[in-house]
Order: C-alpha cells, then sequence, then structure tokens
C-alpha cells in the first residue's frame, strides 16, 4: 500500500547539508494504523511530508497504492492528494472565519459544486465527530478538540485511501487528545483506512497497530500489537 | 493481590458462604479460576483464629456462612487507608540496569530496547482493552488501566532519558 524505499532528504543550512532521513525502507499495508515516534529531529515529521506529498525527497522512493509520488509532477501530485490523501495536523489548520460545515467541506470545492450527496456526507460527519448543532459556528470560536473533530472530518471527507496525522493531538489535553483518537479508532474500524500518525505521546500510539521508533533520520525499532492476558496486568496492579 | 483482604472486603458488604466467595474472589481480581479454593478455606481459618471474621451459622442450603467482625472492619478500613508502594515488574529492571551499570555491562543499550520494545507493547495492549472497556462503559476498570498507563508511560519516558544521555 505505502512502500518507501531507501528515502533520504537533505536540507541545506548555510554551507552545511543536513540529512534528515538518511535511507528509510518501510511498508506499511493496506489498513494498517501505525504510529510514529521519535525525539525531535529524528526525521519523523519530514518523512510524514514526503509520504504526503507535501515535499519532495532528495533520494528514494514512495509509491502509494503503486504510484511513485517522486515522479510525479506537481500538478500531479496535488491532484493525488487531493483525492487519495486526508491530512491531519497538530495545529488543526481550518480557515477561522469560515464555519465548521464551510471548513469541512473545502477540500471538495477544488472537484466542483457541492452536490446533494455531498452534503449528506458532510452532515453526517458532523454528527459522527460529535458536532451536532455546530454547523453554523465559526472555527475561531470552537475550542482546540472541536477544532480538531471539524479537522477530521475535513480529512474524510473525500474518503481518501491514506489518512496522515502529524501530532493530532500535540495542542489537546489528555481527555480531549483521548476523545480525538478514539474518533480515529472508529473511523479505522468502520472504513479501514490506512492512518499513518506521528506523535510523541506513547498515549496516542497506543491505539496504533505498529509502532515505529525513530532516531537519527533511521527506523531505530518496531513494536507490533499482540494479543495479551489483560487480566494479568489488573492482576499485576493490585498485588 | 491479597486472599486476605480480598475476603475482608467481600465480607464488609454482606455474609457469605465459601464457594460465594471464591465467585467474588475471581470478579474482583479480573481472573477467573486462578485462586484455589483451599487457600480461601485456608485463609478464612485464620481469619477466623485472628477474630477478624466469625461463623454465622448456615444457609437455607447448610452452607456455612461468614461474616466480619467489628476487629475486622477495623483492621480493612486501616489497610484502605494506608497508601501503596508501587511494585511490579519494573522494579525488577530498575535493580537489573543497575547491576549492568555496576559491572558497565556492554549491551546496556540493547537491554533498555527490549524493555522499552515490552513496555510499548503492554500500551498498545492495554490502550485496546481501555478502549474496549469505555464503550462497554466500566468506569472503574478503565480508570484503573489508565492508572497502569500513566505508569508505563513514565518508565517510557525513563528509558528514553536514558537512551538519551548513552547516545
Amino acid at each position: 500500500m505505502i512502500k518507501v524505499s531507501n528515502l533520504t532528504k537533505e536540507f541545506l543550512q548555510g554551507q552545511e547539508r543536513t540529512r534528515v532521513l538518511k535511507g528509510v525502507d518501510l511498508n506499511i499495508k493496506k489498513g494498517e494504523f501505525v504510529a510514529i515516534m521519535g525525539p525531535s529531529g529524528s526525521g519523523k515529521s519530514t518523512l510524514l511530508q514526503l509520504m504526503g506529498g507535501l515535499d519532495v525527497p532528495t533520494a528514494g522512493d514512495i509509491q502509494i497504492d503503486g504510484k511513485y509520488l517522486n515522479k510525479m509532477s506537481e500538478k500531479e501530485r496535488t491532484i493525488f492528494r487531493r483525492q487519495k490523501l486526508g491530512f491531519v495536523f497538530q495545529n488543526y489548520q481550518l480557515l477561522p472565519t469560515l464555519t465548521v460545515e464551510e471548513n469541512i467541506a473545502f477540500p471538495l470545492h477544488a472537484d466542483g459544486k457541492l452536490t446533494k450527496e455531498k452534503n449528506r456526507v458532510i452532515q453526517e460527519l458532523i454528527q459522527a465527530v460529535g458536532l451536532e448543532g455546530l454547523h453554523r459556528k465559526r472555527a475561531n470560536l470552537l475550542s482546540g478538540g472541536q477544532q480538531q473533530r471539524v479537522a477530521i472530518a475535513r480529512a474524510l471527507v473525500n474518503s481518501p485511501t491514506v489518512l496522515l496525522a502529524d501530532e493530532p493531538t500535540g495542542n489537546l489535553d489528555r481527555a480531549n487528545a483521548e476523545e480525538i483518537l478514539r474518533l480515529l479508532t472508529v473511523f479505522h474500524r468502520e472504513n479501514r483506512q490506512t492512518i499513518v500518525m506521528v506523535t510523541h505521546d506513547i498515549f496516542a500510539a497506543g491505539f496504533a497497530d505498529r509502532i515505529i521508533l525513530f532516531r537519527d533520520g533511521g527506523i531505530d525499532q518496531v513494536v507490533s500489537r499482540e494479543e495479551g492476558d489483560y487480566a494479568k496486568y489488573l492482576a499485576n496492579f493490585m498485588a | 493481590m491479597s486472599v486476605k483482604y480480598g475476603i475482608l472486603t467481600l465480607l464488609y458488604q454482606k455474609k457469605h458462604h465459601g464457594y460465594e466467595l471464591k465467585l467474588e474472589l475471581d470478579s474482583l481480581f479480573g481472573i477467573k479460576g486462578k485462586i484455589n479454593p483451599g487457600q480461601i478455606y485456608t485463609t478464612l481459618d485464620r481469619l477466623i483464629r485472628d477474630q477478624l471474621v466469625s461463623s454465622a451459622g448456615m444457609d437455607d442450603q447448610e452452607r456455612k456462612l461468614y461474616e466480619l467482625t467489628p476487629k475486622g472492619k477495623d483492621e480493612l478500613e486501616k489497610w484502605l487507608l494506608e497508601p501503596v508502594p508501587y511494585t511490579t515488574t519494573k522494579e525488577d529492571f530498575f535493580f537489573k540496569w543497575s547491576c549492568a551499570r555496576k559491572i558497565n555491562f556492554a549491551q546496556e543499550k540493547k537491554m533498555l530496547e527490549q524493555q522499552k520494545a515490552v513496555v510499548i507493547k503492554e500500551v498498545m495492549e492495554l490502550t485496546k482493552l481501555k478502549t474496549e472497556l469505555l464503550l462497554q462503559g466500566d468506569e472503574s476498570k478503565y480508570l484503573l488501566i489508565t492508572g497502569i498507563l500513566l505508569h508505563l508511560e513514565a518508565d517510557l519516558n525513563w528509558i528514553n532519558q536514558v537512551e538519551n544521555r548513552i547516545h
């Protein structure tokens, strides 16, 4: 589904070349929920930006659904992004003066006017993220948790095959963070979208099927979910 | 886990016979069929000897009932109000890691990585369980799991800190 091979990214800082990604290889299966963790500067956000076609690699390949992102023209990449990818950012990136439904509808405008069907999808999403009654409220009047729910609905409005989330709970308190992750989990269960989430928060990463630990521009460790003996934890905790 | 305080807790609410106590203890500890009935009866004998529990006749099916004595009630309340030192397997890891440091163990990094993977796996499993408990509306177990997760997060932060100092 997502295949990253020998991915390298360098940035020029003055005279000096900084290598942020050092030949990363990674395969993500269709429908998998993957979390990428690592210290600041380890390259995790750069990887997500390259996967989202928001930047181009210095070397290496990124394939999504069999298409090479790095071989597309700028315009092709923009269209691919709009049709196949959904984005959720740490700072929500909503248009502050637009209403909840206008923000969610925003990605649809590029493909022409809103049809009755698309409007139905928007209303369903508003309900699914628990923002009933706030359709016409302006984004800048919402709380952080509410704004991120709008951002999730916006990311899903085009039914993307891949959802990319960069620190989606980074600006939220734990209760709101948990609510956002619960929503992502529910959507993931229902639609089996592939989710790649960058986070520094183990509480958030715990929702994933696989956690990839980054360090110094490469993969340090991969930890996959195993079915556990839950009762054991409760018993140990109360020992 | 303490069978003694489990029994005192159950008898605090009402009189029980032995088999009822076993079923209730399984449920209280969250592990089915792990408590040996024999262990319950020997604990009951000891509690009776220490005057924390007393016999309370028979039920309508001729099963022996037990009840809490005032002394048993005091004992339970005292225990409930005592703060508990946090002890799990991670304490063993702290000890092991200290030993490794003592001998300048060459594979400290590997030890940390392996321990980190164990912690992360536990977090993933518990997060899944937590979500299910929330959907089922089991608030108490949900909060317990949240408590364990906070401890695991602290462990992970500590391992990361040690790793950052090695790198």
